[in-house]
C-alpha cells in the first residue's frame, strides 16, 4: 500500500486540484505537494511579515517537511535527522500501512497552516479551502484505518517540525521585520535609509545572521571579505564601482530594464526571491513529470540552502553595513539620480538575490544537472513574458546583475555574494538523501 | 499666473491652531446602526451625507452589508446635540457596502448610488426622504460584482453625470482571490440615459475613485487607488476622460510614475493654493500624501510624497501601547478648527484579524499648523476610536459651522461625534447653476481672507465609499468677511464676491 516512486504519471496528473476539473490521479502525493508549493507563494505575497529572509525560512521547513513525509514512508531515503542542525529523530510510518499523499497531505497542511498563520482574511480562507479539498483528494479510495494512520503520521511529523522550527531565533518576526529604531554610524560607508517610508528609516531584520542555520554549521561559515574600501576620490574602487551602476543605469537597455524588472521580485508585491526559485522548481516537477522522491529532494534541498544563504548573507550585512549606490551617488556623483528598481531597506553588501540565486542554482544543478534548460514562467500572470535559460547558472549569474542593472548594488556585493551562494549552496548539496 | 498668487497668499493666519473638542453622541442622538458582514464585508463600510427634506441639515445613509441599509434623518437642533431617527425610506436593501449622494436627474432632489456585493441600485430622490429604484429608468446597469468605489462627474455637454464604479475581488473566487480583481466600470449618458458600461481594463480592486482636474488644464481625469493586495501586475492608476473618445490610461510616457500600494481611500484638497490638488492616499502602514514634482503648463503626473514632511504618514497608532502598523480607510480634508487650514481626518482599522496590524488602531485627526505640518490631535479631540472603522464623514451635522464625524465601523456600531465648538469663524459656499450638474460638481471654490487663500475642488467620490452632498465648509479664522470666486466647470470664472462670515454663501454663474 505504501506509494512509493511515482512514476510515469502525466503533466496533467499534476494539475492542482483547485483549477478546473480535468482528468487526474485522485491521490498522487505530487498533486499535494505542488498545490500547497503554489498557494504558500502567494501567501509569501500576502503575508505582511514575509520579506524574503522569512520567506526562505518557510521554505527551507516545508521542504524538510515534504521530504520527511515521503521518506516516513520510504525505507530507501535517509532521513535528514541527525544532518541538518538541531533535527532529532524523527517518526517513522513503522509496521502500519501509509499512504504517501495521506501522509504528505496531513504534514504539509498543518505546517504551512502553521508558518503563516498570521495571514490575512483571504489567506485563512485560502488555507481552508486548499486543506478541505485535499483532504478529500488523499481520503479517495482509502480504508480508514489507513487514512487514519497516514494522517496520524503526517501530524505527528508536521509537530515535530514545528517544535524544532520554534526555537531557531527566527520564529518572532515584529514591526514587519524593522527593528524599532537605529542610528547610523558617524562612518561614512554606513546604510543609512533610503526611503520616505517612516517604517523602513531601521534596517530590515538586523539579526538575522544569527538564526539557526540548516545545514551549514553557522551564519559565517561562508563569510565573505570586506567590500572595496570606502572612498569618495574619482580613482578609487569604491568609486569606480558606483560610477558603473550610475553609467549602466543611464544607459539601459530595454533587455536591461527588463531583466531588472523580472527578478525585481519585491516583497509584498511578488513571492520574493527565494519564492522566485520555488515557483521554478515547483513548475519543473509538474512539466518534467519529476518523480516524488526526485520532487521532494529537491524542494528539500532548495529550501535549505536558499534559507541558509539569507543567513549567511545577513550575517555579512550586519557585519559590513555598507551604504546603497542611491545614498553614494547623490552624494558624491549626481544628486538627482534615482534607480530604476526600489532601493531595499537595508545595508547593501553583499546582494541577498545573487547569495539566494548562487545557492539555488547549486542545489537545482546538483539535482538536475549542469545543462538543464528550462523557461521561467514565474512573473507571467504579471505580464511579464517567460524568459528561457540554458541552465540555472545562466539564470543565477543574470539575477545577479540584474541588480546592478537595477540600481541598487554594486559589482562586489554582486560577485562576492555569487561566490558566498556557491559555498552555502554546497552544504545543501551534501546532504544525504536518496542514497 | 496662480503660482504667482501663491507666494503673496500663502501667509498664514493669525489665530493660533486650536483643538476642537468633540463629543460622541452616538447613543442619545439615537444613532444605531452597524456595518456587518464577514469576507465580502472586510472592506466597505459607507455613509452619504446629504440633505434629504430640504432642512438644510445632513441626514445620513449608511452602508449595513449583511444588515439592511439605513437612513437616518437629522433632528438636531441648531447649535445643539445631535439627534437623528431611523426612517423607512427605500434604501433598505442588504449587501450594500458603499453611499454616495448626487443629484444625477438635477431636479434639485438628491438621489443615492449604492454600491453593493452583487447588483448596484442607483436610487431616485422623491423628496422628503424617500428613494425609489431608477436602474430600468435610467438604463443603469448594475451589473453583479463587489463594487467598493465610486466617482462622478459631469463631461461637457451632457444632461447625465458620467459614473465610474470601482469593483474588488471576484467574490465567488474561494481559493485564489489573488489575481481575481474584476473590472471597473465607467457608465457614459447615451441618450437620455445610460449606455452600457465601458470596462475600465486593466482594473486593479479599486477601493477608490476620484475625478480631478489634477493639472489645472480644465479637464477631468479619473484617480484610482487600487489595493495590491489582491492584483497581479498593478499599481494605482489614472484614466484620461476626453470628450467622445474611449478612457485612456496615463503612462510612464507621460510621465505617470508606477507607484504600488493598500490604497483604500482618495482625500484631495490644494494645501498650498498653487492651482494644484495634492492627494492623500490611504494604505496600510505609511500613507502617502502626493504633490506635484513640477508644475506648470507641462506637468506631467510625477508625484512625490510629502507625508513625511508634512507630518501625516499615520503608520502607527499614535497612542497605547499597540506598535503594530495601522490600516488606514476614509479620508477627508476638513477645518475642524475654522483655522483657515485645512485639517485631516483618517479612519483607522484593521482588515479582519490580522496579527502584524494592529488591532487597537485609533483614528487619526490631523490638524494643520501655520507651517503647513499636521499634529495629530484625535486623542485630545477625542475622537480616537479603535472600533474597525472603514467610511466617514466630516460634517455640520447641527449648522452651527462646526464640522461633526460620523464613522461607520466594521462588525461595530457606527459612532457619532458633534464638534463642541471652535473660537474661528467660518463660510460654507453652496454652488447653483441652473440645467445639469445644477451644484457645479467639478468647479473650483477659491475663498481669500486678508492674504490667505484656501482653494478646494469639489467633487463627487473619493474616499472610502463615503460622501457628502451640500456646501462646501470654509473655516476663517479671525476673519468676519472674506472674498469668494468660483472656477466653474465650463472655465468661467466668477468675479470675487464679498460675504460675511458665519455664513451660507450661494454662488451661481
Amino acid at each position: 500500500m505504501h506509494r512509493r516512486r511515482v512514476l510515469g504519471l502525466g503533466a496533467a496528473a499534476l494539475t492542482a486540484v483547485l483549477l478546473p476539473a480535468r482528468a487526474q490521479v485522485a491521490s498522487d502525493p505530487r498533486s499535494v505537494l505542488t498545490n500547497w508549493y503554489k498557494l504558500s507563494l502567494q501567501l509569501v505575497r500576502h503575508t505582511a511579515t514575509y520579506s524574503p529572509p522569512v520567506a526562505s525560512r518557510a521554505f527551507g521547513y516545508l521542504g524538510v517537511t515534504g521530504y520527511e513525509a515521503v521518506a516516513a514512508c520510504d525505507e530507501g531515503m535517509t532521513s535528514l535527522a541527525g544532518q541538518l542542525n538541531g533535527l532529532t529523530t524523527l517518526p517513522r510510518a513503522g509496521d502500519g500501512v501509509h499512504d504517501a499523499a495521506a501522509v504528505l497531505q496531513a504534514a504539509l497542511s498543518a505546517t504551512v497552516a502553521h508558518f503563516f498563520s498570521n495571514t490575512g482574511p483571504s489567506g485563512q480562507r485560502a488555507l481552508a479551502t486548499m486543506t478541505r479539498k485535499l483532504d478529500a483528494q488523499v481520503a479517495q479510495g482509502l480504508a480508514p484505518e489507513v487514512l487514519r494512520q497516514s494522517v496520524g503520521l503526517g501530524q505527528a511529523i508536521a509537530a515535530h517540525i514545528i517544535d524544532w522550527a520554534d526555537v531557531d531565533g527566527g520564529a518572532v518576526v515584529e514591526n514587519m521585520g524593522f527593528a524599532q529604531s537605529y542610528r547610523p554610524p558617524a562612518d561614512p560607508s554606513a546604510w543609512v535609509p533610503t526611503s520616505l517610508i517612516r517604517q523602513q528609516q531601521a534596517p530590515l531584520l538586523p539579526d538575522w545572521g544569527r538564526v539557526r542555520p540548516f545545514a551549514m554549521p553557522a551564519g559565517n561559515t561562508c563569510a565573505l571579505p570586506p567590500p572595496p574600501v570606502y572612498s569618495e576620490d574619482p580613482t578609487s574602487d569604491f568609486y569606480a564601482e558606483a560610477m558603473e551602476v550610475y553609467t549602466a543605469t543611464k544607459a539601459l537597455t530595454d533587455e536591461q530594464a527588463l531583466i531588472a524588472r523580472f527578478w525585481s521580485d519585491d516583497p509584498m508585491l511578488s513571492s520574493t526571491p527565494p519564492g522566485h526559485w520555488i515557483f521554478v522548481a515547483n513548475d519543473l516537477i509538474s512539466r518534467h513529470n519529476l518523480p516524488l522522491t526526485v520532487s521532494v529532494d529537491m524542494m528539500a534541498r532548495l529550501g535549505i540552502g536558499m534559507a541558509d544563504a539569507f543567513i549567511g548573507c545577513w550575517h555579512d550585512k550586519t557585519e559590513y553595513n555598507l551604504l546603497r549606490p542611491v545614498t553614494y551617488i547623490n552624494r558624491v556623483i549626481d544628486k538627482d539620480w534615482k534607480p530604476l528598481l526600489i532601493t531595499p531597506p537595508f545595508a547593501e553588501y553583499p546582494s541577498g538575490h545573487s547569495t539566494v540565486s548562487a545557492a539555488a542554482a547549486t542545489v537545482l544543478t546538483g539535482v538536475l544537472g549542469e545543462a538543464f534548460a528550462y523557461e521561467d514562467f514565474t512573473h507571467e500572470r504579471e505580464g511579464l513574458d517567460a524568459r528561457s535559460y540554458a541552465s540555472f547558472w545562466q539564470a543565477a549569474d543574470e539575477a545577479g546583475i540584474s541588480r546592478l542593472y537595477g540600481g541598487i548594488h554594486f559589482r562586489s556585493a554582486i560577485e562576492q555574494g555569487m561566490e558566498q551562494g556557491r559555498c552555502i549552496g554546497a552544504h545543501a548539496v551534501s546532504l544525504r538523501t536518496l542514497a | 499666473m496662480i503660482r504667482a498668487l501663491v507666494l503673496i497668499l500663502l501667509a498664514a493666519p493669525a489665530a493660533a491652531q486650536t483643538v476642537p473638542q468633540f463629543v460622541e453622541e452616538t447613543t442619545p442622538a439615537g444613532l444605531e446602526h452597524s456595518f456587518a458582514g464577514e469576507w465580502e464585508y472586510m472592506v466597505g463600510g459607507g455613509v452619504a451625507a446629504f440633505d434629504c427634506n430640504g432642512d438644510t441639515l445632513p441626514d445620513l445613509a449608511l452602508a449595513g452589508g449583511t444588515a439592511p441599509a439605513a437612513l437616518f434623518l437629522n433632528q438636531s437642533a441648531r447649535g445643539g446635540a445631535l439627534a437623528f431617527t431611523a426612517v423607512v425610506s427605500g434604501i433598505e436593501m442588504e449587501g450594500v457596502t458603499g453611499t454616495y449622494p448626487i443629484d444625477i436627474d438635477s431636479d434639485g432632489i438628491t438621489d443615492l448610488v449604492l454600491l453593493r456585493v452583487g447588483e448596484n441600485v442607483v436610487m431616485r430622490g422623491l423628496g422628503n426622504c424617500r428613494f425609489e429604484r431608477a436602474n430600468e429608468d435610467w438604463g443603469f446597469d448594475g451589473g453583479d460584482a463587489w463594487s467598493t468605489a465610486f466617482a462622478a462627474m459631469w463631461e461637457a455637454g451632457a444632461s447625465l453625470p458620467t459614473l465610474a464604479i470601482g469593483n474588488y475581488i471576484n467574490q465567488r473566487e474561494e481559493a485564489y482571490p489573488w489575481g481575481s480583481c474584476t473590472e471597473n466600470w465607467l457608465h457614459r449618458p447615451d441618450g437620455g440615459g445610460y449606455g452600457a458600461p465601458v470596462a475600465l481594463t486593466p482594473s486593479h480592486c479599486a477601493l477608490s475613485m476620484l475625478f480631478t482636474d489634477w493639472n489645472g488644464s480644465g479637464r477631468k481625469s479619473l484617480r484610482v487607488s487600487n489595493d495590491r493586495e489582491y492584483y497581479e501586475g498593478g499599481q494605482e492608476q489614472m484614466w484620461h476622460l476626453e470628450p467622445g473618445q474611449p478612457p485612456r490610461l496615463y503612462t510612464e510616457a507621460e510621465g505617470w510614475k508606477r507607484l504600488r500600494i493598500w490604497g483604500m481611500g482618495i482625500a484631495s484638497t490644494d494645501l498650498d493654493a498653487d492651482g494644484y490638488p495634492e492627494f492623500y492616499l490611504t494604505s496600510m502602514a505609511d500613507n502617502k500624501l502626493q504633490r506635484l514634482v513640477a508644475t506648470g503648463p507641462d506637468a506631467t503626473p510625477d508625484y512625490g510624497d510629502i507625508a513625511w514632511a508634512r507630518g501625516v504618514t499615520a503608520h502607527r497608532p499614535f497612542m497605547g501601547d499597540d506598535l503594530r502598523p495601522s490600516t488606514g480607510w476614509h479620508a477627508q480634508f476638513a477645518d475642524v478648527n475654522n483655522d483657515a487650514r485645512a485639517d485631516l481626518f483618517v479612519a483607522k482599522g484593521n482588515v479582519w484579524e490580522m496579527p502584524d496590524f494592529a488591532m487597537a488602531d485609533p483614528n487619526n485627526l490631523l490638524l494643520q499648523g501655520a507651517d503647513g505640518v499636521f499634529v495629530e490631535s484625535a486623542g485630545t479631540a477625542g475622537v480616537a476610536s479603535t472600533l474597525a472603522a472603514r467610511g466617514a464623514a466630516v460634517v455640520d451635522m447641527n449648522a452651527d459651522g462646526a464640522l461633526d464625524l460620523v464613522v461607520v465601523n466594521r462588525n461595530g456600531p457606527a459612532q457619532i461625534w458633534r464638534n463642541a465648538g471652535v473660537a474661528g469663524n467660518w463660510l460654507k459656499v453652496a454652488l447653483e447653476q441652473p440645467g445639469p450638474n445644477p451644484t457645479g460638481i467639478g468647479a473650483w471654490v477659491e475663498v481669500r481672507t486678508k492674504d490667505h487663500l484656501q482653494r478646494h475642488e469639489t467633487t463627487s467620490g473619493g474616499g472610502h465609499v463615503s460622501g457628502i452632498w451640500g456646501p462646501q465648509h470654509f473655516g476663517l479664522g479671525d476673519a468676519d468677511r472674506a472674498e469668494v470666486r468660483v472656477i466653474w466647470p465650463d472655465g468661467q470664472v466668477s468675479d470675487w464676491a464679498e460675504v460675511a462670515a458665519n455664513t451660507v454663501a450661494t454662488i451661481s454663474p
